[in-house]
């Protein structure tokens, strides 16, 4: 059984009974795209096991096998020793195994009561006494007939613990718990786990953030590429190391050498600026974006990237602060003024937000521009003389003007959205993610146009939670994590910097 | 705040309560013993549809074949009755009609997961055509003086069939109060993934809630050929729009996990309630439509700006929470420093 090597330490031969659950040599394959390969690691009673990895590394699906949603493709899982196969999440209930999601599962119009006695076999009202005893000590306080709905985040995680050990759970799974919640909830969801591993049971613990992981876990797995490059008790582990463990092992997607950069442009006047905008899930931002210039803004999934961008784009109006978009100032926004004072957005989720699937691919290019093909009748001609230099532009693969977008692969699709965004002529861009699940080649073509969309001035907002591209193609990094941004000053903006920045970490990482 | 939301059946007799004052005191003769017990006795066909409608609203799904489905276990019955089957077996019939109706919709729903708009929408053309291929697309006519004596059956001067429907009613609200599969309902209907991941067995959940809704569409069929004496061919034709508009008047949300039996009830006694107020009201019958359709929408915008307005607080109060633990996070003295210093 292939094994990834771990640094010996205390903890391997510590104990003698079996593990809690261990999963061994698993791989998961989705459409002949390997996410696990090969991962063994266990989980022992009364741990804290944190997981750590970037976004893509597998740690969701490593999951995802654990609580029984997803079956592995090769490879086993372990109980108590004994092998386990899950076909569903209610058959992990059953073996002792809960799942904590980030998103904690409420039924938001039933109470309390309801909400955590819902699904367990036998007599619920067996359970109630237990589950005041849990709420008691978990410090649970609300009225068990209040409305769920009603109930903080923090509260509703609550309810997912307390559902979690009424079915008898041995292994406590909490995807990233700390994300929605405050610093004191964060306090007290510690304090509890502390308390959960004093008795006994294991927790997985996934986590972006550093100073949490380092703070609570007893060892540390690091996932990089659906392998473990790192396992160790934590007492052994600085941030430098876990910094280096997640580092993405690739090469630079491209040389920001093969780009001249025009320094010139600083002097002019900002095409973007954005002045102490808070809103939800982000706090006093301000930037400037200038014309000819990149600005790459890290972040990971969760830090209020794209919260930050419906925000500058009027998508979400909950918010306070100032625009300005081209040097005129718009304190009412919507996608549609932002598109009148020449800013488009491409928006992260291809899919959902960005491409019309069921329709032709070129009236996707066309979207944008429709008032432009004439009135009241749109000339088929000049759709097409401005898709086709498009076509040829971003070099998509569109066979003919009737090709369905949906047939088109991911990248295609990708630059067919670019291309939409395009033809409106901005003056700003924001790209949210631009190089999400396309391959290689498109993703040149991407860092391509991004380059020569600067050379015509065009100022670039580009969004990723990939560092070596924000590292590459940036002139100015800004950093969110947790809602609020700062500025990576150049002459230390490398990569292991940027990352540290990511995870919280500004400043603590070796130079 | 959130009494009133939870309260919608209540603020609505409320209302009702007032219009029949109004309308009494304009035309005395409305508030005759006789005039509301007319009402509340032609309110039953669509309570009882709505009732039906409600199970499935209540997964988040829609049924708009309730309609189609009551006029086939009508016929159905009218034939059965024709035919010379005893009547007790004839209801047994149209009651496993509707059933079988309610089942096939719920096999389309959840085995093949056709989206309940267009199973329903699909199964309604074929219901309606049934009926026609059954009986040639005549009325059924000159059924056995039987199947009326039931609606002539009085208890305490009132209706017996009245009694039955009102204590169905309760015995279902009793039933969604404590039965766990009841639970089970609410929870598919608000949050599925959440349902699924517990263990709740969603697919059988949603079955179900269709095969109720044919059941109780059988029901509403038994009521109406007891008390009209034939079937015609249009019968229950648009009933299921009025069905769903009546529970989600009585405060069943569409986006499911809300309501219950007594929204059914208050909808449809007040729907039924304002059409013979407008005749009443000397008000031409082509109104009825409009007015109902008024009053529906009038309701349906008011509970859904109160709903915005509590959710907008509760965000904003979150908001601020957000905030002040932002700032105490920037001053390490009372922030995450304390946090690393306390558990560990």
């Amino acid at each position: 059984m292939p094994k990834v090597d771990r640094p010996a330490g205390p903890i391997e031969n510590a104990t003698v009974a079996p593990p809690l659950v261990s999963l061994k040599g698993v791989w998961k394959v989705f459409e002949s795209v390997p996410v696990l390969r090969g991962i063994s690691f266990d989980l022992k009673a009364g741990e804290i096991h944190a997981l750590l990895g970037g976004n893509g590394s597998g740690k969701s699906t490593t999951v995802k096998i654990l609580c029984g949603a997803h079956k592995p493709t090769a490879g086993t899982i372990e109980l108590n020793g004994q092998p386990q196969s899950f076909d569903r999440p209610s058959d992990a209930h059953a073996k002792g195994i809960y799942m904590v999601p980030q998103e904690p599962h409420i039924f938001s119009n039933q109470t309390v009561r309801e909400n955590l006695l819902i699904g367990l076999a036998g007599d619920a009202r067996a359970y109630a006494e237990r589950c005041e005893r849990l709420a008691r000590e978990l410090g649970l306080t609300c009225d068990f007939s209040t409305c769920a709905g009603e109930l903080s985040i923090a509260n509703q995680q609550l309810i997912e613990i307390i559902r979690g050990l009424l079915r008898n759970a041995r292994v406590l799974i909490f995807d990233e718990p700390t994300s929605a919640l405050t610093i004191r909830e964060v306090k007290s969801l510690f304090g509890q786990m502390k308390k959960l591993s004093a008795d006994g049971i294991g927790i997985f613990f996934i986590s972006h953030r550093l100073n949490e992981v380092l703070e609570i876990s007893d060892r540390v797995s690091v996932l990089r590429d659906g392998v473990f490059v790192l396992s160790a008790a934590t007492a052994t582990l600085t941030t430098n190391d876990l910094v280096a463990a997640m580092r993405p092992a690739g090469s630079a997607p491209t040389k920001a050498s093969e780009h001249v950069r025009s320094s010139a442009s600083r002097s002019s006047k900002p095409v973007l600026e954005v002045k102490n905008l808070s809103g939800k899930m982000f706090h006093d931002v301000s930037f400037n974006l200038f014309p000819g210039e990149v600005v790459g803004l890290a972040g990971l999934v969760g830090a209020g990237r794209t919260e930050l961008a419906e925000a500058i784009l009027g998508i979400d109006q909950h918010v306070s602060g100032d625009v300005a978009i081209s040097g005129q100032a718009a304190p009412t926004r919507s996608p549609r003024v932002c598109q009148r004072l020449g800013l488009a957005y491409v928006p992260e989720d291809r899919h959902a937000h960005g491409i019309f699937l069921e329709l032709p691919g070129a009236q996707t290019i066309s979207a944008s521009i429709l008032a432009r093909l004439g009135r009241p009748f749109l000339s088929a001609k000049r759709e097409g003389e401005i898709v086709a230099q498009f076509v040829q532009r971003l070099g998509i693969k569109l066979s003919s003007r009737s090709q369905l977008a949906r047939t088109l692969s991911g990248g295609n699709q990708q630059k067919a959205v670019l291309a939409k965004a395009l033809a409106a002529l901005p003056r700003i861009i924001i790209l949210d993610e631009p190089t999400r699940g396309i391959d290689a080649q498109a993703r040149q073509d991407v860092y391509r146009l991004i380059h020569d969309l600067t050379d015509q001035g065009v100022g670039v907002l580009v969004i990723s939670s990939e560092l070596a591209e924000i590292v590459d193609l940036s002139d100015r990094i800004l950093v969110m994590y947790r809602g609020r941004v700062a500025e990576i000053p150049r002459s230390q903006a490398g990569i292991d910097q940027v990352s540290a920045a990511v995870f919280g970490m500004a400043g603590e990482a070796a130079a | 705040m959130n009494r009133i939301v939870k309260n919608r059946e209540l603020l609505v007799l409320v209302i009702l309560g007032v219009l029949i004052v109004v309308i009494g005191a304009i035309s005395p003769n409305f508030l005759r013993p006789t005039t509301l017990i007319n009402i509340v006795n032609s309110s039953l066909f669509l309570l009882l549809i709505a009732i039906g409608e409600m199970f499935v609203i209540l997964t988040r799904g829609i049924d708009v074949s309730t309609g189609a489905m009551a006029g086939l276990a009508a016929v159905i019955l009218g034939v059965s009755l024709n035919a010379g089957v005893p009547l007790s077996i004839a209801i047994v019939l149209t009651l496993l009609t509707g059933l079988a109706a309610g089942a096939v919709n719920a096999v389309g729903v959840t085995a093949f997961r056709v989206p309940p708009i267009i199973m329903t929408l699909g199964s309604l053309g074929v219901y309606r055509g049934l009926m026609l291929l059954i009986t040639g697309g005549s009325w059924i006519e000159t059924i056995p003086h039987s199947i009326k004596s039931v609606a002539a059956f009085r208890v305490a001067g009132v209706p017996a069939l009245i009694w039955i429907s009102l204590a169905i009613a309760v015995a279902v609200a009793f039933a969604l109060k404590n039965l766990k599969q009841a639970r089970y309902l609410y929870a598919v209907g608000d949050n599925e993934e959440g349902a699924f991941l517990l263990g709740i067995p969603v697919k059988a959940t949603i079955f179900s809630a269709y095969c109720l809704s044919g059941l109780f569409a059988g029901a509403a069929a038994v009521v109406f050929v007891a008390q009209i004496g034939f079937v015609p061919m249009q019968t229950g034709s648009g009933q299921e729009l009025k069905a769903i508009a009546a529970v989600v008047l009585g405060g069943v949300s569409l986006s499911g996990g809300v309501g219950n039996s007594m929204s059914a009830v208050v909808g449809a006694l007040f729907l039924t309630a304002v059409d013979s107020m407008m005749i009443f009201l000397k008000v031409p019958g082509f109104w009825n439509n409009a007015v109902g359709g008024a009053i529906l929408l009038a309701v349906v915008f008011i509970d859904y700006r109160i709903r915005c307005a509590v959710r907008d607080q509760q965000q904003r109060a979150r908001a601020r929470e957000m905030d002040l633990s932002t700032l105490e996070k920037n001053n390490p003295a009372a922030g995450s420093a304390s946090v690393m210093g306390k558990a560990t």
